[in-house]
C-alpha cells in the first residue's frame, strides 16, 4: 500500500514523502511508522490526520485491507 | 437563498425560534465568568513581566507572604516537572510543557506581560498591593519581535530545545523557524515564465486579537483529598479539564469543570492561562480562588493571531485560467509553537484550480505573547494576499473579478493543496450568488469602489457526547458537552424537536458539566452544530426507537407494528390497531416497562465539509483624510444547511465585521521597548456599530451528504474574505492597491498622496 | 482608610452600602449587591458593558465612584422588565437574535433603552452613534440595530392612543 507523507512529516520525520506499507488498521499504521521514526507515534494524535483512499479518516481502527493509498497530513484544527 | 435540493421539507429545521438561554440574557440573569461565587472565595492576582525577554534569577515572595489577607503565593517552581507531550484539545496543537510555562514562567520571560507569580488574598485590594511586594530579579535579554528579524542570522533565540521541524537535514542548532511546511506540485517557475499576465507581491499583517468582551476569569477550589472544582467560562471545559489535570500532573476525574456561560471566544478560549494558577493557590490556601484577568492583561498575555509577512506570485493565460502560484509566508508563533502554519498552507490557493503551485508556510518564535487560534486559524492572513493578488490579475487580464475567480473555482472531485479531492463544496454556487445579487450590479457614488474576495475553511467534526433523555411527562432534555458561544442550545434543540416530530418548547438542551456527561472537543472549528449536533441526532434517533418499543411492548405487538408520527406512536397492527401513544404516555409508564427513557450518543463525527464564502464590499475613501468608510457589504456563504438561520445570519456578520476590523483599525503596536502600546479597547480599536452598515448575509445552502441534516458549519469562513474584500474596494474607488494592513487612514492617505 | 456610607435607590428600591471611596459604582453593584447583569468588560469606560442609567443619564458604572451615587437613583438591567414582563428592548432583541454570547447585551439593552426614552422615533444611524459606545464583537450589530428599531417601532404605536 502506498503511504504518502506530506510536509512537515516527511521532511521532520522520514526523510521520504513515499512509504510501502502493508498496515492492517491506522492503529497499526502509526506503529510502522513509529518502528521509521520514534517519536512519531506520540505527536501523531495531536498533529496528524490520515485519509485514505482520498478520504479522511478519524477512525483509527478502519480495515485497510482494500485500501490502495493512505496519506499523512497535517492536522489542522479551528478556532 | 436556495432551497435545499436533496432534503426532505423540514417542520423545525430552518425556523427561527428564541433560544432557550435567551430571557436569562436579556435580563442580566446568565452566570458568567467573574458573576460566579464560591464561599469563602480568595481573589487571585498575576504578577507579570514587565520585560519582552529576560531571564528569572530570583523572585522573593517573602513580604507579600507576610501581608496581612495574603493566603497564598503561587510561582513556576510550584508547577509539576512535565515531560513534553504534545496535546491537541481543539485547535492548534500544543506542547504541555510550553502551556505550563505559559501559565508561570519557570526560568525566562518571553514576552511583556509573561506571568511570573500569583497572589490569593482576602480582597483584590490586598492582592493587587501583594503583587507590589514581590521582587523579581531579571536579567534582561535581547528580544525580536519583527518576523525577518527573528529569522535574521544573530538574532535573540527564544528557546534553545526548537529545532526547525519540516526541514531534512535537521538543523544542527536551534532557531526562532519553529516549522516549515510546503506544500504544491508541478512546474512553478515554468508557468509562469510562459503565463500571459504575473502578479507579485509583497502582503503584511500585524497581529490582531480575538477581541471578546469578556476577560479570562475562574474560579478554582482544590481539596486535600486530590478533589477539585473549576468554574470557568471556556470554549471546551473538557480542554480545560485535560490540560489542566496535565499541567498539574494529576487524574483528570478528580477535576470537575463547570462551564459558565462564555462571553465570546473566537478561538480565544480554547486553551487555559489561569486554571492551573488558580489550582494551585487554592491547594496553598485551602479556600477556593478566584483569578480573574484585566482588559490590558488580556492583551498583553492572551493569544493574538499571528501577524505576517507573505510573497505571492500568480500566473494566468490570456483567457483567465490560472497557470501557476507560488506563496511563501511567515507567521508570527510568539513565545511558544503555535501550529498555525500548516492551516495557512491548506488555505492558502486551494479554493481554485492551479496546476502548477508551490506553497510555503514558516512559523516564526518572537517574543509576543504565544499567537493562539482566531477564527479559521491561519487562513484570513494568507487569503488577504492571495485574494489580493487575483485582484490585481484580473486587472491584469482585463476580465472582470468576478469572473476570473468563477473561471477558476474549485469544484468537487478537484485537488485540494494537500492534494486531496474535494467534497460537495459551494464555492461556485456562493459566486454565482454574489453574481446574482443586486449589490453586484448597484450604482456607486463618487469616491466609492466595488471589491470582491472568496475564501474558505476546511471546518471539523471530532468527539461530542449528547445525552437525550425523556421526564415522565414526555418533555426531553437534551444535554451536551459543547459550551453554546452563539445560539447553539438553540440549534440542537431543533434538531431534537425535528427527529421527535415534536414542538420546539417540549424540547430544553442545557450544557452539562465534565462530571455529568462524556467528552466533548471544544466550541470550535466550526464543529459543534455538525458533530454535537450528529450527536443530538442519533441519540434522538435512539430515543424515538426506545419509545416505539416501549408502546409495542405495552401493546403486546412487536416493533415491527409501530410507527412514529407526529411525535407518537401508531399502532399498525392487531388489536390495538390505529391506537397512539404519545411520549407522555409512554415516559410517564416507563418506571414500569423496563425504566427511564434515555439515549447517550458519544462519536467521533467524520464526514465534515468546508464552507466557501464570498464578500461583496462597498467603500467610500475619503481623498483628505484617507478615510475608508464602508457603505455596502454582503457576505455570501455556502453552511451546508441552516439549521437556525437567525444565528447562521449572526455568525456571517458577525465574522464579516471582524475581518473589516482586521482590514481597516486592529493592530498591535509595540514600542521599541518592546512592550505592547495599546493594551486596551480606546487604542486597539475593534469596529462600533457607526463604523458599520447593515450586513447582507447570503446563505446558500448546498447540503453535506454525510449530516443528518445537511450542516457544514458556518462560524470560520466569514472573517476569510472580508481583508482582501475591503483592500480591493479601496483600490476600485481610490486607485492605490494597499498590501500592508491595517488600511488606517495614515496609510490611506499616505498611498494617495505619495510626493508626500 | 474607612468605608463610606452611601443611600442610593437601584432599580427603584432603597439601597444602602458600604464601600471604600476608591470603589467604582460597577464594583458595588457586582460584589456588594449581586447585581451582576452590568459586566466589566475593560474598566476603563471602552467597552459599554457596564451600562447604568445614573439619575437619568447613561453611565459607563466603571468610571462612576460609588459614593458618587449618594442619594441618586441607579437603573440597571435587572430593573429593565417589569417583574416576567420584559421590556420591548428585550423581546426585539430575543426575537431578532441580536445576540449571541449575549456578555455585552446587557450593556446595550440599557443604553438602547435610554435611547428610546429620549428619542422614540430614532433614525439607523441615530442608533448606531448612541449605541457607538458599547461594543459587541459576535455580531457585527446588524441584528441589534434592527432589534433597537423594531422596539422603537412598537413602543410608538404602544404610545400611540387606539
Amino acid at each position: 500500500m502506498r503511504i504518502v507523507v506530506m510536509p512537515p512529516f516527511d521532511k521532520e520525520f522520514f526523510g521520504a514523502d513515499r512509504l510501502d506499507l502493508a498496515p492492517h488498521n491506522l492503529f497499526d499504521l502509526v506503529e510502522r511508522l513509529e518502528a521509521l521514526a520514534p517519536g512519531f507515534a506520540a505527536i501523531a494524535p495531536a498533529r496528524v490526520h490520515f485519509a485514505v483512499d482520498g478520504v479522511l479518516e478519524t477512525d483509527w481502527t478502519r480495515e485497510l485491507a482494500q485500501a490502495r493509498e493512505v496519506i499523512v497530513l497535517p492536522r489542522v484544527g479551528g478556532g | 437563498m436556495n432551497a435545499p435540493s436533496t432534503m426532505k421539507p423540514f417542520r423545525h429545521v430552518g425556523t427561527r425560534p428564541v433560544r432557550p438561554d435567551g430571557v436569562d440574557k436579556v435580563t442580566g440573569k446568565a452566570l458568567y465568568s467573574t458573576d460566579f461565587k464560591a464561599p469563602g472565595m480568595l481573589w487571585g492576582a498575576i504578577l507579570r513581566s514587565p520585560h519582552p525577554h529576560a531571564r528569572i534569577l530570583s523572585i522573593d515572595t517573602k513580604k507579600a507572604e507576610a501581608l496581612a489577607g495574603v493566603k497564598a503565593v503561587a510561582t513556576g517552581r510550584d508547577l509539576p516537572t512535565l515531560e513534553s507531550l504534545v496535546m491537541h484539545v481543539g485547535e492548534g496543537a500544543s506542547d504541555i510543557v510550553d502551556v505550563s510555562h505559559n501559565c508561570l514562567a519557570l526560568d525566562k520571560v518571553l514576552y511583556e506581560g509573561h506571568a511570573v507569580a500569583a497572589v490569593a488574598a482576602a480582597s483584590p485590594e490586598i492582592a493587587r498591593e501583594a503583587l507590589g511586594l514581590i521582587t523579581v530579579e531579571y536579567e534582561e535579554l535581547a528580544f525580536v519581535l519583527g518576523l525577518e528579524e527573528a529569522l535574521a542570522e544573530g538574532a535573540p533565540v527564544l528557546h534553545d530545545t526548537v529545532f526547525t521541524k519540516g526541514v531534512d537535514p535537521k538543523p544542527d542548532r536551534p532557531s526562532n523557524a519553529a516549522m516549515r511546511v510546503e506544500m504544491g506540485g508541478g512546474d512553478v517557475e515554468g508557468a509562469l515564465a510562459s503565463a500571459a499576465a504575473t502578479v507579485t507581491g509583497r502582503y503584511t499583517l500585524e497581529p490582531v486579537h480575538q477581541g471578546y468582551i469578556e476577560p479570562h476569569a475562574c474560579v478554582a477550589s482544590w481539596n486535600g483529598d486530590g478533589q477539585a472544582q473549576i468554574w470557568t467560562s471556556s470554549q471546551g471545559h473538557f480542554a480545560v479539564r485535560a490540560l489542566t489535570a496535565s499541567v498539574l500532573a494529576i487524574p483528570q476525574a478528580d477535576i470537575r469543570v463547570t462551564p459558565l456561560e462564555i462571553g465570546g471566544g473566537f478561538g480565544g478560549k480554547t486553551t487555559v492561562y489561569l486554571e492551573p494558577v488558580a489550582m494551585v493557590l487554592s491547594k496553598k490556601s485551602g479556600r477556593p480562588v478566584r483569578l480573574a484577568m484585566t482588559r490590558e492583561e488580556v492583551f498583553r498575555a492572551t493569544g493574538p493571531a499571528p501577524g505576517a509577512v507573505i510573497d505571492v506570485r500568480l500566473g494566468a493565460a490570456a483567457d483567465g485560467t490560472l497557470v501557476a502560484a507560488d506563496v511563501e509566508f511567515l507567521y508570527h508563533s510568539g513565545a511558544y509553537t503555535a501550529n498555525d502554519a500548516g492551516a495557512g498552507v491548506s488555505s492558502a490557493i486551494g479554493h481554485y484550480r492551479i496546476p502548477n503551485s508551490r506553497v510555503v508556510g514558516i512559523e516564526v518564535l518572537c517574543n509576543r505573547p504565544a499567537a493562539k487560534a482566531y477564527r479559521a486559524p491561519g487562513a484570513p492572513q494568507v487569503n488577504f494576499a492571495v485574494e489580493s493578488a487575483m485582484d490585481e490579475l484580473a486587472g491584469k487580464l482585463g476580465i472582470d473579478p468576478l469572473e476570473l475567480r468563477l473561471k477558476n473555482a474549485a469544484i468537487e472531485g478537484d485537488p485540494q493543496t494537500t492534494g486531496l479531492p474535494w467534497g460537495r463544496i459551494g464555492y461556485v454556487e456562493c459566486l454565482e450568488a454574489a453574481k446574482a445579487h443586486p449589490h453586484w450590479s448597484a450604482p456607486l457614488g463618487p469616491n466609492q469602489g466595488r471589491g470582491i474576495a472568496g475564501g474558505y475553511w476546511g471546518n471539523y467534526g471530532g468527539p461530542s457526547t449528547v445525552n437525550v433523555s425523556v421526564a415522565e411527562d414526555g418533555t426531553v432534555t437534551v444535554a451536551t458537552g459543547s459550551p453554546d458561544i452563539g445560539g447553539s442550545r438553540a440549534s440542537m434543540a431543533i434538531m431534537a424537536a425535528e427527529v421527535l416530530d415534536i414542538p420546539y418548547e417540549q424540547v430544553r438542551a442545557v450544557v452539562a458539566d465534565t462530571a455529568s456527561i462524556g467528552v466533548s472537543m471544544v466550541t470550535g472549528g466550526s464543529r459543534t452544530t455538525f458533530a454535537t449536533g450528529m450527536a443530538t441526532v442519533q441519540a434522538a434517533e435512539e430515543v424515538k426507537r426506545l419509545l416505539c418499543e416501549r408502546a409495542a411492548r405495552m401493546w403486546g405487538v412487536i416493533s415491527d407494528q409501530v410507527e412514529w408520527r407526529s411525535g407518537e406512536v401508531i399502532c399498525l397492527d392487531g388489536e390495538k390497531q390505529g391506537q397512539a401513544m404519545s411520549a407522555a404516555a409512554i415516559a410517564g409508564r416507563s418506571f414500569h416497562s423496563g425504566g427511564p427513557i434515555a439515549a447517550v450518543a458519544a462519536l467521533s463525527a467524520k464526514g465534515w465539509l468546508p464552507g466557501f464564502g464570498v464578500h461583496i464590499c462597498d467603500t467610500e475613501v475619503d481623498p483628505e483624510t484617507g478615510h475608508v468608510k464602508i457603505v455596502r457589504y454582503t457576505a455570501v456563504q455556502d453552511v451546508g444547511i441552516a439549521i437556525h438561520p437567525d444565528y447562521v445570519e449572526g455568525q456571517i456578520q458577525g465574522g464579516a465585521a471582524q475581518g473589516i476590523g482586521w482590514a481597516l483599525n486592529e493592530a498591535y503596536i509595540y514600542g521599541k521597548d518592546g512592550k505592547l502600546d495599546n493594551a486596551g479597547f480606546l487604542d486597539y480599536r475593534m469596529p462600533v456599530a457607526s463604523d458599520l452598515p447593515m450586513i447582507e448575509a447570503v446563505i446558500v445552502e448546498v447540503p453535506n451528504p454525510s449530516h443528518p441534516y445537511g450542516v457544514k458549519g458556518v462560524g470560520e469562513v466569514p472573517i476569510v474574505p472580508p481583508l482582501a474584500a475591503v483592500a480591493n474596494a479601496i483600490h476600485a474607488a481610490a486607485g492605490v492597491r494597499l498590501k500592508d494592513l491595517p488600511m488606517a487612514p495614515d496609510r490611506v492617505y499616505a498611498a494617495l498622496h505619495p510626493e508626500g | 482608610m474607612s468605608k463610606i456610607r452611601v443611600s442610593t435607590t437601584v432599580n427603584g428600591d432603597a439601597a444602602e452600602f458600604l464601600c471604600e471611596p476608591t470603589s467604582s459604582l460597577l464594583d458595588v453593584l457586582r460584589d456588594t449587591m449581586g447585581l451582576t447583569g452590568s459586566k466589566e468588560g475593560c474598566g476603563s469606560g471602552d467597552c459599554g458593558a457596564c451600562t447604568v442609567v445614573l439619575d437619568g443619564e447613561m453611565v459607563c458604572s466603571c468610571l462612576v465612584l460609588a459614593p458618587e451615587a449618594e442619594g441618586r437613583t441607579i437603573a440597571t438591567i435587572e430593573g429593565v422588565a417589569e417583574g416576567s414582563v420584559l421590556h420591548p428592548v428585550q423581546q426585539k432583541f430575543l426575537e431578532h437574535a441580536a445576540l449571541q454570547c449575549g456578555f455585552c447585551t446587557p450593556g446595550f439593552i440599557v443604553a438602547a433603552k435610554a435611547l428610546l426614552d429620549r428619542n422614540p422615533d430614532p433614525t439607523e444611524s441615530e442608533v448606531r452613534y448612541w449605541l457607538a459606545g458599547n461594543l459587541c464583537r459576535c455580531t457585527g450589530y446588524d441584528k441589534i440595530v434592527r432589534a433597537v428599531m423594531a422596539a422603537a417601532a412598537e413602543l410608538r404605536q404602544e404610545r400611540t392612543p387606539a
